[in-house]
C-alpha cells in the first residue's frame, strides 16, 4: 500500500489494556486550565518508568464543562486500578489542586468501576472539607408526559406522546470542597474508569530528521482532533523508541538499535537504505475504535514528500491482545 | 398512563396514599375506582373523587383538577412518575423515596416531607414545611431535590440532612432552621431568622434587591467575599431544569457567613452580591 508515494509496510501495531481515567480541570481562565493540565500530565510517557501515562485529549468550551468555565480533559492511563487511583490521587493533588482557580471534575460517566480521587484529597483540608451530593436528574422533555401546558396543555391530551417511565433516581455525584487560599478546592469523589488501549503505535521512516520530524508534527496534530485518544511523550513524538528487555538486568527496556541510524553498521538493521531517522506516534485510548482511528488519521497525515516508509512496532503478538493492522486502519 | 380527573368539589380531606405509580401499576381502572381513600373520617372508593381513565401501566399518573383537598399524593413512592394538572393539597411526596412528581399548579403544606430520594417540581407555590421534618421526628429530607417555582412558607428544610431545594420566590420564616446538611437556594427574599439553628449545610440567598437588605442572624459570622464554584453546578443543573434564575446569577461573586455558632457552626450562608460584584 502507498499513499502519496509513502510505502505502508504490511504490519500491525501491537497494543494491550490498559484502565482509563478521564479528568476535566476547569479555572477561571483558560490559561490556568492549561497550566494544571500540563502540570497534571507531566513526567507520564511511558508506565516503563513512569506511574501513568497521560496527557491532554482536548479543550473544553465553557458552555460544555461541569461550572461553565473553560477547561481541558486530561486521559491517564495505567496498568491496574489501585496503580491509576494512586497516581491520577498524586497528580490532581500536587498539580491540579495547588493551581489557581481550578476545580477537577470526572469525565467518564455511568462506568460500572471508579476510583477514589476527591475522597483522597479530601483530607488535606484537615476537617474543614465539606461535600456536596448532587442528583442530576435529566430534565423533562418537552413533548413528555409532564410537558408544561403552555406548550399543548395535559400530557392527557397526547398520548401519544407518553415518554417511558424514567429512572427511579438519578446518578449521584459526590463533590469534595476543600478549603484553600483563594476560595475552595472543587473536587469530584470518584472518577469511573474504563478498560482502555495503551501502545497504539506507528513508526515514521524518513530520509531525514527534519522530514521526520515535520510528518511527526502533522500526524499529532491530526491526531489531536481524534476524541478519546492521547499521545502521551513530549509533543506526541518518540524518539527513543524501545524493546523489550536489555543485557543489563535491572532494565525492563533498552534502546531498538534496528532503527537507530547510527547503529546501521554493526547491527542487524531495520532500515531501508535511504532512512536516516525515525519517529514514532505512541498512542493511548479509551478504546481500540479510538486508537485505530487516531493511526488511520496520523498515518495519513505523515505521508510527506520524503517520508520512506511508515511502519509500526509490534512484539510478534506476544505482547498484547489488540493487532492494529496498519493496512486494516487505512482501509476503513 | 392513567388519568384522575377530580369530580367534587369537597372541603373535606381526602387522604390518598394509594396514589402512587408501583401501587396503581399492576390494576385495571376498575380496581383503582374501587380503591378506598380516607374521606373525613370514613373510607370512600376512589371513583367517588375522580373519574379514572388509562392505566398505569407505564408507571405514570396524571391527575387533573383542583385538588386543594387531597393529601398525601405520592407518599412514600419509589418509582415512577405522577403529573399533577391543577392544586394539590398537603404533604405531597411525603417520605418519597424515588420518581418524579410534577406540579402544574400550586401545592399545600409539607411538600416532600422527609423524603429520601426522587424529584418533585412544583411550577407555582407552595405552602409550609417544604422538605421538612414531621413535629418530634429528628431528621427531614434525606435525599433529593424540590424545586418550587414561586413562593413558600414557612421552616423550608427545617432539620433537613441531605438534598436539595430551591424556592423561586419568596419565602416564609426560619428557611434552613435547624439544618443538619443538604443545600436550600432562595431566590425570592426570605423571611426572618433564615438558618438558626443550622450545623452544616448551605443556605445560598440570591436577594433581589442586589445587597439584600435582610440581615443574617448575629449567630453567623463573615468570612470572606468569593465565588464557589460547586454553586455553578447546581445553577447550571437549575438552568437545565427550567427554573427561573435571575438574570447574570452565574456571574458575580457571594458573602460567605459561617455558623450557625449557637449549633455547631459549621454551616453558611451564602449571600449574592449581584452580578457585578467581582
Amino acid at each position: 500500500m502507498e499513499i502519496n508515494g509513502v510505502e505502508i509496510e504490511d504490519t500491525f501495531a501491537e497494543a494491550f489494556p490498559m484502565v482509563a481515567a478521564r479528568a476535566i480541570i476547569t479555572a477561571d481562565a483558560r490559561r490556568w486550565a492549561e497550566i494544571a493540565g500540563r502540570a497534571a500530565t507531566g513526567y507520564a510517557t511511558s508506565v516503563i518508568a513512569c506511574d501513568a501515562e497521560a496527557g491532554i485529549e482536548q479543550a473544553i468550551e465553557p458552555d460544555a464543562s461541569p461550572d461553565g468555565r473553560p477547561g481541558v480533559s486530561l486521559l491517564f492511563f495505567g496498568f491496574s486500578r489501585d496503580k491509576l487511583e494512586k497516581a491520577v490521587t498524586g497528580r490532581v493533588g500536587q498539580c491540579v489542586m495547588t493551581c489557581a482557580t481550578t476545580a477537577c471534575y470526572n469525565g467518564l460517566g455511568g462506568t460500572e468501576k471508579s476510583i477514589r480521587v476527591g475522597g483522597n484529597l479530601r483530607y488535606f483540608g484537615d476537617g474543614f472539607q465539606t461535600s456536596k451530593l448532587f442528583e442530576d436528574w435529566e430534565p423533562e422533555t418537552a413533548n413528555g408526559p409532564g410537558m408544561d401546558p403552555e406548550h399543548g396543555g395535559p400530557a392527557s391530551l397526547h398520548p401519544a406522546a407518553a415518554d417511558p417511565p424514567r429512572a427511579a433516581l438519578a446518578p449521584r455525584r459526590r463533590f469534595w470542597r476543600v478549603p484553600v487560599m483563594d476560595g475552595e478546592f472543587l473536587c469530584e469523589d470518584r472518577f469511573g474508569v474504563v478498560q482502555g488501549v495503551g501502545g497504539g503505535n506507528f513508526l515514521i521512516l524518513a530520509e531525514s530528521a527534519a522530514v521526520a520530524l515535520a510528518a511527526a508534527e502533522r500526524a499529532v496534530q491530526a491526531i489531536d482532533w481524534v476524541p478519546g485518544v492521547i499521545t502521551p511523550f513530549p509533543g506526541g513524538v518518540v524518539r527513543s523508541g524501545s524493546k523489550v528487555g536489555s543485557r543489563y538486568k535491572k532494565l525492563r527496556a533498552s534502546t531498538n538499535e534496528a532503527y537507530c541510524p547510527t547503529l546501521r553498521g554493526v547491527t542487524t538493521t531495520a532500515l531501508p537504505g535511504r532512512v536516516a531517522a525515525v519517529y514514532e506516534i505512541v498512542i493511548d485510548g479509551l478504546d481500540l475504535a479510538a486508537v485505530v482511528a487516531a493511526t488511520a488519521a496520523g498515518v495519513r497525515a505523515a505521508c510527506l514528500s520524503g517520508v520512506v516508509q511508515i511502519s509500526a512496532g509490534n512484539y510478534g503478538g506476544s505482547l498484547g491482545p489488540h493487532h492494529i493492522r496498519l493496512h486494516e486502519a487505512l482501509g476503513r | 398512563m392513567l388519568t384522575l380527573r377530580w369530580k367534587t368539589s369537597t372541603t373535606i380531606p381526602v387522604e390518598a396514599e394509594a396514589i402512587t405509580p408501583e401501587n396503581l401499576a399492576a390494576r385495571s381502572a376498575v380496581e383503582i375506582a374501587r380503591l378506598p381513600l380516607q374521606y373525613g373520617n370514613r373510607p370512600e372508593p376512589l371513583g367517588e373523587f375522580f373519574d379514572v381513565a388509562g392505566d398505569a401501566r407505564d408507571e405514570h399518573v396524571v391527575l387533573e383538577g383542583d385538588m386543594g383537598p387531597l393529601k398525601w399524593v405520592g407518599a412514600g413512592m419509589t418509582r415512577g412518575r405522577i403529573s399533577v394538572y391543577g392544586r394539590i393539597g398537603m404533604h405531597l411526596g411525603a417520605e418519597m423515596a424515588g420518581g418524579r412528581i410534577t406540579v402544574h399548579g400550586d401545592a399545600g403544606d409539607w411538600v416532600g416531607a422527609e423524603m429520601r430520594g426522587g424529584f418533585i417540581q412544583v411550577r407555582g407555590n407552595a405552602l409550609h414545611q417544604v422538605g421538612a421534618a414531621y413535629r418530634g421526628s429528628r431528621r427531614g429530607m434525606r435525599g433529593g431535590v424540590i424545586l418550587i417555582h414561586g413562593s413558600a412558607g414557612n421552616e423550608i428544610g427545617s432539620t433537613m440532612r441531605r438534598g436539595f431545594i430551591a424556592i423561586g420566590g419568596d419565602s416564609g420564616d426560619f428557611a434552613g432552621v435547624s439544618m443538619i446538611a443538604g443545600s436550600i437556594c432562595l431566590f425570592g427574599s426570605p423571611g426572618i431568622r433564615y438558618g438558626a439553628g443550622m450545623k452544616r449545610g448551605t443556605i445560598s440567598h440570591f436577594p433581589s434587591d442586589g445587597g439584600g437588605t435582610l440581615a443574617v442572624l448575629p449567630s453567623f459570622r463573615l468570612d470572606c467575599v468569593y465565588r464557589p464554584v460547586f454553586l455553578r453546578l447546581y445553577l447550571r443543573a437549575l438552568a437545565r431544569w427550567g427554573f427561573p434564575l435571575p438574570a447574570g446569577v452565574e456571574a458575580g461573586s457571594y458573602e460567605r457567613y459561617s455558623g450557625d455558632l449557637v449549633a455547631l457552626g459549621k454551616g453558611e450562608i451564602l449571600k449574592w452580591l449581584g452580578p457585578s460584584a467581582s
